[in-house]
């Protein structure tokens, strides 16, 4: 077939397109996904026993605006991503905000305690499991982000399933935060960075594989 | 023309396109399609390939992509940037696919090259199109041929088929992204 013939063809296929449509599936899977690993931590590991009350205090606050902010900074770059002629690399750095903000309230925290309970407010009681369960917790969004991003045009793939995983992460935390009964900030800034770092390295190495078009 | 210039030339174009404006969209086609030629050529050579026929192939993978990607343009940013990153992503997996790395196309390789010489002069693309129709339902390839070889409107195309002008328009959605697909997955022996 000539070049030529094949843009008839295309043309003729002409019908309004909606260019804000990746965006809203992005935040709406997004929304969607932490619903369902939400109530996927309350089937599978209940709530924190304390809940009731704690859900207003800082530590908890802490973790779902840990959460939250990586998510939300993370699908920025995952929907621009999937747009080629963006630069949303340019805004990696960005990610950084959050873990810099919680490693900095960490070392506070650290520098003002007695360096016998350093170890205490580190490793905390489950550390073990929040590292088990935020990656797999985060496998729910993570799906869902990779099938949205096949309806995209990701002209990079490990910034796509990078970003993904990073997100996921975010989605992952805010959800274990209706579980996780460590509170400390050193807690957080080590197991769910460390956390984040797994799922976001898995995302980038695995997702490009299903992302080609 | 520099690249501003295009940027200016296609936007109101695309634009417009978008909305559904059809001549709209085929002046867009025509239009970044002699750019593209003229830059997967250079980009071509540079690689070593100098075959016509071969950048044509790539072409028309790109025009595909470009089709059933409109919707991840993003108003704000230049089309000429998102047609760019498009032909470039085309390109590179082209080279992979069949056997010559990517590695070989030069790192300075910018949307700039959009506005470098455009190519009018098509050149026979090889059978990959061809066999790509080949893959298609019965009905979809008959009504594409009406359209494409007697210059058929869809709505006449369709009557001649006795399908309705909707379902008509569905298949040939349909077909071209069947097509886009055979294309992407297709080998070719280095």
């Amino acid at each position: 077939m000539q070049t030529d013939d094949l843009i008839s063809l295309i043309s003729m296929d002409s019908r309004p397109v909606d260019t804000g449509w990746l965006r809203r599936a992005t935040w709406l899977s997004a929304f969607a996904a932490l619903a369902a690993t939400a109530g996927l931590v309350l089937l599978t590991l209940g709530t924190r026993p304390d809940l009731a009350s704690a859900w207003t205090t800082l530590p908890v606050i802490a973790k779902v605006a840990f959460g939250a902010s990586v998510a939300t900074i993370a699908l920025m770059l995952f929907q621009n991503s999937l747009r080629p002629g963006l630069k949303p690399a340019r805004r990696l750095p960005l990610v950084a905000l959050p873990l810099l903000v919680a490693a900095g309230w960490a070392l506070l925290t650290l520098v003002q305690a007695p360096a016998e309970q350093w170890h205490a407010l580190i490793f905390g009681r489950y550390w073990r499991a929040c590292l088990i369960a935020v990656p797999l917790y985060a496998l729910l969004p993570l799906v869902a982000l990779l099938l949205l991003a096949r309806r995209g045009a990701p002209v990079d793939g490990g910034l796509t399933g990078g970003s993904a995983g990073l997100a996921s992460a975010g989605l992952a935390i805010i959800a274990y935060s209706l579980h996780c009964p460590d509170d400390t900030a050193p807690f957080l800034a080590t197991w769910y960075t460390i956390a984040t770092a797994i799922v976001t390295t898995f995302g980038a190495l695995i997702l490009p594989r299903f992302l080609r078009w | 023309m520099s690249l501003h210039e295009l940027e200016t030339q296609l936007r109101p174009i695309f634009l417009a396109a978008l909305a559904g404006d059809e001549a709209a969209y085929r002046l867009f086609l025509d239009t970044i399609s002699l750019r593209l030629r003229g830059y997967l050529r250079q980009m071509l050579a540079r690689a070593g390939r100098t075959e016509a026929s071969e950048a044509e192939d790539v072409l028309q993978e790109t025009l595909l992509a470009l089709h059933l990607s409109r919707h991840t343009y993003d108003a704000a940013s230049p089309v000429t940037a998102w047609a760019h990153a498009i032909a470039r992503y085309k390109l590179v997996d082209y080279l992979r696919r069949s056997g010559r790395h990517a590695g070989a196309l030069p790192l300075e390789d910018e949307v700039d090259r959009l506005a470098g010489p455009s190519e009018s002069a098509a050149a026979e693309a090889r059978l990959d199109l061809a066999r790509a129709m080949e893959a298609l339902p019965e009905r979809t390839r008959r009504l594409i041929d009406q359209v494409k070889l007697q210059g058929a409107s869809i709505a006449a195309a369709a009557d001649a088929i006795g399908m309705t002008e909707t379902a008509a328009k569905v298949a040939i959605h349909r077909g071209l992204q069947a097509m886009a697909r055979f294309l992407s997955k297709r080998r070719r022996p280095p």
